[in-house]
């Protein structure tokens, strides 16, 4: 046989796979997204673009969207800078910064859901980590509901979340830092720069392939972050921790609007698009810089 | 060589991925199956449900093939099936607005026949055989059903001198108030998941407004801003403002809560006889560390409703083994299989010659209390269709959070209502 058929033949397989997993509900729940669905029926009328109109004027949508955009604004900043202080401080040569490094990166190893579940223990007003601390360190009454209380639950959702990409940024600022020739450093430090402005002239300039992808990789992460949301808040309370994700599936099968989840799983589908162009521009940005 | 060793591994990969097609298209050739999907998917339920398939395949040869995950994958695993046109034979579904909401989808088949042949109606109290029927038909065989009341620690009110139980609404409030005196919160809920906290909105208006008018309630043909609902916030505000719930219910799943009662820290919480399957497992006895007393009454001359869900299992409309699974279904009905199951599951058996010594005392006196209820409704999530129940339930959630704002919580449900019950 030809090579051309061989390739043909090994591609066949995870192409068939990647056609029924991904191609073929990513059509259908377009096609979806313009019916009125409920998810059982048999039976189905075609509402033209009305579940997006209903996606313009919904309140709680909104609300989806805005916590899915703090949560990307969180993704960026909090993950990426405790990563970056972490791994700054571990390269320098803190003692057992094996060890630390391990115990840094082993939340990675966890599903988020398990994760979600040891930081709905820690949350609890009763006998929860944090409120104990609080209440030993003087705040004698304190039991904040901090899952239960829709001001605080996002974020607690968020922190948790960050706890686990903390580790995951750690690791990648480290592999950068690695390539941070110490003769540039070496020089800064002869021509009388600081730690801090060596810090900032050289290293972090340095390290902008690495920061790229954890940013990136953040950002996607916090897409995908359905399982705390649905593990910790399941979305609520009363909507306050909603994310696209934990809505669309809520609207689709706590409500069975299943037409209208649709429509909701086509914004997110090109919100995650933006996000990932954006991503591969940023890397092909940079593999120009090294060529 | 290495080309043939090339060829093999191609056609290995190919030959499997066309098996697992084949294999998905091919499930159910066999003609003496029923293939079924269920929610009894925690190990006791998983254990005792699987005895019950056995000792049916042992009577009739028939197989049972159990295609069941987990209980959370339960609702969109159906869909799945279901939007597929690959449903299970039968699978197990809530009784009440759920069922009616695959019947009115067409996706399930009347089963009158099946009634008829094997005079399955005599076996059911008529309360609970009112929720086999929808839209003239019969649709449901009732596997188990619970019953929501006020469950305690025996020990607590005994401790109290709380041993008689409270008949009027002002009963259960001098009893809620003895209890708050001594130290204790009267009543623990843990609505986290929001559905632990409808029962008392059930109750409440079960209890003020009457089963007509929620019924009326329930499909649209009232609203949420009436006078009716309006008062059931206040009284159970009323509740909240004297300070008788464990704060922060949000926080708290129904396990829990029940752990609250059972550890002296409340005295009691508004739930499903399923808490006795709770407790037990956690070595309390019943009668003596646990009981229960049903909801008071508050206003004369409303009728006396007892309030929970029915399990049951549905046959899918086109059923690719048809005789089997109406086999199944009424095999499943039978007193040998209800026993069995009510003691695994701690439910109550909807089969009525089901020998009542099977019971615990406290299982025990719930059956009898069902008995001698005029009517039997479903709780709220399961009397509304979904998309208003989710509504609702979010507003129970919100109100255990702050029920100040109970009024306005009405006016947005009102909204909710309007755009479920339009066409």
């Amino acid at each position: 046989m030809s090579r051309r058929l061989w390739t043909v033949a090994f591609l066949s397989v995870p192409l068939l796979a990647y056609t029924t997993i991904v191609i073929v509900p990513l059509v259908t729940s377009f096609y979806y997204s313009l019916t009125d669905w409920n998810g059982f029926s048999a039976q189905y009328h075609w509402v033209g673009f009305a579940n997006f109109a209903r996606i313009a004027s919904d309140p709680l949508f909104a609300n989806a969207i805005k916590n899915t955009a703090i949560w990307m604004a969180a993704a960026i900043v909090v993950p990426t800078a405790a990563g970056l202080a972490l791994a700054l401080v571990l390269h320098r040569g803190v003692r057992g910064a094996k060890l630390f490094k391990s115990l840094f990166y082993l939340p990675i190893c966890l599903a988020l859901a398990v994760v979600g579940q040891v930081w709905i223990w820690i949350y609890r007003p009763d006998w929860g980590l944090l409120d104990l601390v609080l209440r030993d360190i003087g705040f004698s009454n304190v039991a904040i509901a901090w899952l239960a209380d829709s001001t605080t639950a996002l974020g607690a959702i968020i922190l948790a979340w960050s706890w686990q990409q903390t580790g995951l940024a750690m690791v990648i600022f480290l592999a950068g830092l690695t390539a941070v020739s110490r003769e540039l450093t070496e020089a800064a430090e002869i021509d009388g720069a600081s730690y801090g402005q060596s810090l900032r002239r050289v290293v972090i300039p340095l390290l902008s392939p690495a920061t790229v992808v954890v940013v990136a990789l953040s950002i996607l992460n916090s897409l995908k972050s359905f399982d705390a949301v649905y593990v910790m808040t399941k979305g609520g309370p009363f909507h306050s921790s909603d994310t696209l994700a934990m809505f669309m599936y809520d609207v689709s099968f706590e409500s069975y609007y299943m037409g209208y989840g649709s429509a909701i799983s086509v914004v997110l589908f090109l919100v995650a698009m933006i996000v990932i162009t954006f991503y591969f521009r940023q890397v092909r940005a940079l593999e120009h810089l090294h060529e | 060589m290495k080309k043939r060793g090339m060829w093999t591994i191609g056609m290995v990969g190919l030959v499997g991925a066309l098996a697992m097609l084949l294999g998905a298209c091919g499930q159910g050739a066999g003609k003496s199956e029923v293939d079924v999907v269920h929610y009894f998917s925690d190990t006791l339920g998983k254990t005792t449900v699987t005895s019950i398939f056995d000792a049916f395949t042992k009577k009739t040869g028939i197989k049972v093939v159990d295609n069941t995950t987990g209980h959370e994958d339960f609702k969109t695993q159906i869909l799945v099936m279901l939007a597929a046109d690959n449903p299970p034979d039968a699978f197990s579904y809530w009784a009440g607005a759920r069922v009616q909401f695959v019947v009115d989808s067409g996706r399930l088949q009347p089963i009158d026949d099946l009634y008829k042949k094997d005079n399955l109606d005599t076996l059911l109290p008529p309360a609970i055989a009112a929720g086999t029927v929808y839209n003239g038909h019969k649709y449901l065989i009732p596997f188990g059903y619970h019953y929501a009341a006020l469950f305690y620690n025996s020990k607590t009110m005994q401790k109290l001198g709380l041993t008689q139980p409270p008949k009027t609404w002002n009963d259960f409030l001098a009893m809620c108030d003895k209890i708050k005196a001594a130290g204790i919160a009267p009543i623990a809920v843990g609505s986290k998941n929001r559905w632990p906290a409808q029962f008392w909105f059930d109750y409440l208006l079960l209890r003020t407004a009457g089963p007509e008018y929620r019924a009326k309630l329930m499909a649209g043909q009232a609203k949420y801003s009436d006078p009716e609902v309006a008062n059931v916030m206040k009284m159970w505000k009323g509740l909240w403002d004297k300070g008788y719930f464990v704060p922060n219910a949000n926080a708290y799943d129904w396990t829990d809560a029940a752990d609250q009662v059972a550890n002296g820290k409340a005295a009691m919480t508004l739930m499903g006889t399923w808490i006795t399957g709770y407790w037990n497992g956690n070595k309390l006895q019943p009668g003596t560390d646990y009981d229960f007393f049903p909801f008071p009454q508050i206003k004369d001359g409303v009728p006396n409703v007892a309030l929970g869900p029915i399990d049951g299992w549905v046959m899918s409309k086109n059923a690719k083994h048809a005789a089997s699974t109406l086999k199944l279904l009424s095999f499943l009905l039978d007193k040998g299989s209800q026993a069995p199951w009510a003691v695994g599951q701690g439910a109550l058996a909807p089969n009525k010659t089901v020998d009542p010594s099977i019971y615990n005392s406290v299982m025990k006196k719930a059956s009898e209390e069902v008995g001698a209820s005029e009517a039997f409704n479903f709780n709220y999530d399961l009397a509304t269709t979904p998309p208003m129940a989710e509504g609702g339930l979010t507003m129970f959630a919100e109100f255990m959070n702050n029920p100040s704002k109970s009024m306005d919580y009405l006016t947005e449900t009102d909204k909710v209502e309007q755009s479920v019950f339009k066409k």
